[in-house]
């Protein structure tokens, strides 16, 4: 017994480096955001109080661009859900020779450089780009379309560029549902829609739950695409952040919207997780 | 007959949307891959003609070989450190149920959900007081923080995987602790670790919200200057720029998927 | 087909990485010089005049990075005490006179610099040399636009909604104009409503706004914009190019500035700093940024005007001072205010 537990103080040990080093340059930095960020004056002279946070909250513009990063994000992730759902079937439906190259292509986004993705939507949305070359042959506008400098285009791109991240929870998700309980519910006379939606869909929400936290966090935090996509006349938090940080030099001010960003994507994390929680109790009795 | 249409109406529809996303995941890198052999100055899809000068004219830019080797240098020290300190973090927690040790996990794997430019300005705020300018040390230590969750998650996965039998009858044969690491753990979870170290290393090296404050003009890392490239003068460089790393990522990828089937422990 | 990574090989991997980390920077470089110029044609110019110059008078090579001036004010501002991000900064007037007032740049030593004493007057400046004058005005796709533009209201006609292209006003280029069309409208460096009155009934007109006038030429480049305002030299390269743009001056009188290239303070290598600078102003590189695609504005008192430079912006130096001038001292008064306030009305 007693060896049992020295064993496990030196296994203890083992997680020490990284706790260490978590605590100097993880958890200080975090601390040293919030406390600047109590901070009254831009250079940091030493008075206290929740003026920063008030400048943020007084001006409309700020609360504008904190609800369109949300809102941004949202729109992104449910693109996002409802293009990569059928993907994820796909991936589990096809035989073990299409699933290797399948995989292959959707986790290589994940390690290309966003910039390299996001540039490419540059040239595929530009007023002379592939997309309005289509839609003008197609005949669906006589002019061509605003996609760039749009939201509808910051939506598309970063759907496009997150989507990996919600398709492999997905996989991994629809890979564990018993296949009977599909063989079931077929012989017992309900369609394909019908058992998708009564018995594939309940059981993948883990999945949908654990692939939207995800991608909502990678899409209101996107400073590249938003910015590369957005242009200028679109501001997001993350690039408020940038430009009060190191054009502006406000530190105390970029801290400040900084812990409102991280706050607001805390909430937003917390009630999916309450969500997939309270689901996963209902489902499970 | 009613239920064969249905099934067919939804392979079809599910089928149809998969489609689509494959297109529009793999597309874009494609028509950027083609652009970069474009022979004109702008950037028009498709290229009206095709020529290797904008790859050529790679070579002369000092300023690209200078940021590669800088990511480079930044990627390799970021995921010695991630493997290290990672895979001893793992191995502490894995098989512990404690609170303690699911509190220590969460806390190593939040780096996944807290804006990185955040965290990348309370890192370039921590240094500055601290009177430490920016350099390839500063860079690479906030690229482990936010690359070391890829690796102990990986990590956690092979050692949940690993029968503990096998370690309790090492250790019934007499094997000291580390003996059985090394000759029992290490093997079985050298995919896993090899696969997190892979992500990591991409991670560290496309990584833009840190290195944005980490980062100057002495120690600038290439997604930087990419986007510098793209932001401030868009010329064919930056496709050729960007057609070298899908070459070369696809290239790693394909060799890694061979020697680690690293594809396993992405989901 | 699996292949197991043995345990001896993932450590010798790790362990050859480590030490790749530790390898000293390429012991064969020769040595580097750091230095800040402006994006898009700029880069362009000194990469492939001002660099193998440089690069054959000192051996040096020189790593140019790309920024507007107000960033460079910025990240030396951040670096102020310790050591500075570059050795070379590019400025215009505006931020130049900031960076003296906050001790970024130092004073420039003619000693040090042969090529000093050959620069026509106005252009020797106590804190660096000017390397040229920028010139703006209105360039236009003259496919999409028949009638060439002589006025800056003709941004402002109907039949250009969602074609017209301005920068911000972090970048110089957005700056002057947005002073000019002020002046016009009857205010003063102190008084900008006029012109942010004018401002607001652009937006519609607007396709996009670019936050660096490197940007700004991709969209041209790009077709993404038919009209807009823009630098002479970076026009004439556009069109050198093969895009279709052509640059006019609008009739009301051009506004331009000088730009001035300085040794920063504390620099790391001062000595290479000098040379760069020098080498910036000496007649041979003057003479040929003026030739086509660059026509960059010498000024160098050997180097005459010549090519488009004479036919379009200025036959002799004394035109120069026939342009429309801005008082940069009180306008960096009101920058940042304006700043903020261009990108809140801006905001789509």
């Amino acid at each position: 017994m007693a060896g049992a537990s020295f064993s496990r103080s030196r296994e203890w040990a083992l997680a020490l480096p990284l706790a260490g080093f978590f605590t100097l340059f993880f958890v200080a930095p975090l601390g040293l955001l919030i406390s600047v960020s109590f901070q009254a004056e831009r250079q940091m002279t030493g008075g206290l109080g929740l003026g920063q946070y008030g400048a943020f909250v007084a001006d409309a513009l700020n609360i504008a661009v904190l609800a369109d990063t949300l809102i941004v994000g949202l729109k992104a992730t449910a693109l996002c859900l409802f293009f990569g759902y059928p993907l994820a079937w796909l991936s589990t439906r096809v035989s073990a020779r299409w699933q290797a190259p399948l995989i292959f292509l959707i986790v290589l986004p994940i390690v290309t450089s966003v910039v390299v993705r996001t540039f490419a939507w540059i040239i595929i949305l530009g007023r002379n780009g592939m997309v309005n070359d289509a839609i003008l042959a197609l005949g669906l506008s006589a002019q061509p379309l605003r996609l760039l400098f749009s939201e509808t285009g910051v939506v598309i791109v970063l759907a496009q560029v997150q989507m990996p991240l919600m398709v492999l929870p997905l996989i991994t998700t629809l890979q564990r549902i018993d296949p009977n309980l599909e063989s079931a519910s077929q012989a017992l006379g309900a369609g394909a829609w019908r058992t998708f939606f009564k018995i594939t869909l309940p059981l993948s929400l883990p999945g949908i739950i654990a692939g939207t936290i995800l991608t909502y966090t990678a899409c209101v935090t996107a400073f590249v695409t938003q910015s590369l996509i957005g242009g200028s006349r679109l501001l997001y938090m993350p690039m408020l952040i940038f430009q009060q940080a190191m054009d502006l030099q406000n530190w105390p001010f970029a801290a400040a919207v900084s812990v409102i960003f991280m706050a607001s994507v805390l909430v937003i994390v917390g009630m999916l997780v309450a969500l997939s929680r309270s689901r996963a109790a209902k489902l499970y009795g | 007959m009613h239920r064969n249409w249905e099934a067919l109406s939804f392979s079809a529809v599910f089928g149809f949307f998969a489609l689509v996303s494959i297109v529009v995941l793999a597309g874009p890198t494609l028509v950027i891959l083609i652009l970069s052999f474009t022979g004109e100055e702008s950037l028009r899809f498709p290229p009206a003609s095709y020529s290797l000068r904008w790859y050529a004219a790679l070579a002369d830019a000092n300023e690209l070989h200078a940021a590669l080797w800088v990511s480079l240098k930044v990627a390799a020290m970021t995921v010695t450190a991630c493997v290290v300190m990672g895979v001893s973090a793992s191995l502490a927690i894995a098989r512990s149920h404690s609170r303690f040790a699911r509190l220590l996990e969460t806390l190593f794997m939040s780096p996944l959900i807290l804006p990185a430019l955040a965290f990348g300005f309370a890192t370039l705020m921590l240094f500055s007081m601290l009177g430490v300018r920016a350099s390839a040390l500063t860079l690479a230590i906030g690229h482990i923080v936010v690359c070391v969750p890829f690796v102990m998650r990986t990590t956690l996965a092979s050692l949940a995987q690993l029968d503990p039998a096998l370690l309790d009858a090492s250790r019934s044969l007499g094997a000291s602790g580390f003996h059985t690491f090394r000759h029992v753990t290490l093997p079985l979870i050298s995919r896993g670790v090899a696969s997190g170290a892979f992500i990591a290393f991409m991670a560290s090296f496309d990584n833009v919200p840190v290195s944005l404050f980490l980062q100057d003009a002495r120690t600038q890392v290439l997604p930087i200057y990419l986007w510098d490239i793209i932001q401030n003068q868009l010329d064919g460089r930056a496709a050729s720029a960007c057609g070298v790393i899908i070459i070369a990522t696809a290239l790693i990828m394909v060799l890694m998927e061979r020697l680690a089937g690293f594809s396993r422990f992405v989901k | 087909m699996t292949f197991q990574i043995s345990r001896r090989g993932l450590l010798a991997s790790v362990a050859a990485s480590a030490g790749l980390s530790v390898l000293p920077r390429c012991a064969l470089a020769a040595e580097e010089l750091v230095a800040a110029t402006f994006g898009g044609t700029w880069a362009n110019v000194q990469k492939q005049v001002l660099a193998p110059y440089f690069t054959k008078r000192t051996s040096a090579s020189v790593v140019q990075s790309p920024m507007l001036a107000t960033e460079q004010i910025a990240k030396l501002t951040a670096a102020k005490g310790g050591q500075p991000p570059f050795d070379v900064a590019m400025l215009d007037e505006g931020p130049a006179l900031e960076a003296i007032d906050a001790g970024l740049i130092a004073r420039y030593d003619p000693a040090k610099s042969p090529n000093f004493a050959a620069l026509n007057a106005p252009f020797k400046g106590d804190y660096g040399p000017a390397i040229t004058m920028q010139a703006i005005g209105i360039a236009y796709n003259p496919k999409t636009v028949k009638t060439p533009p002589t006025s800056w209201d003709d941004l402002w006609k109907p039949e250009f909604k969602g074609r017209v292209g301005i920068t911000s006003l972090a970048s110089t280029l957005g700056l002057a104009f947005l002073l000019d069309v002020n002046r016009l409208a009857g205010g003063t460096e102190a008084d900008m409503e006029p012109g942010f009155a004018k401002l607001k009934t652009l937006l519609p007109n607007l396709a996009a706004v670019s936050a660096n006038f490197g940007a700004h030429g991709a969209l041209f480049q790009q077709g993404e914009i038919d009209i807009g305002v823009q630098n002479f030299n970076f026009a004439e390269e556009l069109k050198a190019k093969g895009v279709p743009i052509e640059f006019v001056r609008v009739n009301t009188g051009t506004p331009a500035w000088k730009t001035t290239m300085h040794v920063v303070a504390g620099a790391l290598k001062p000595e290479l700093a000098y040379a760069y600078v020098d080498s910036q102003i000496a007649p041979e590189v003057q003479s040929e940024m003026q030739k086509s695609p660059w026509n960059v504005i010498p000024t160098n008192s050997k180097v005459p005007f010549s090519g488009l430079v004479a036919e379009k912006i200025a036959a002799s130096p004394a035109d120069l001072d026939k342009m429309v001038f801005f008082d940069w001292k009180t306008v960096n008064q009101h920058r940042a205010a304006w700043t903020q306030r261009f990108n809140r009305e801006i905001r789509v």
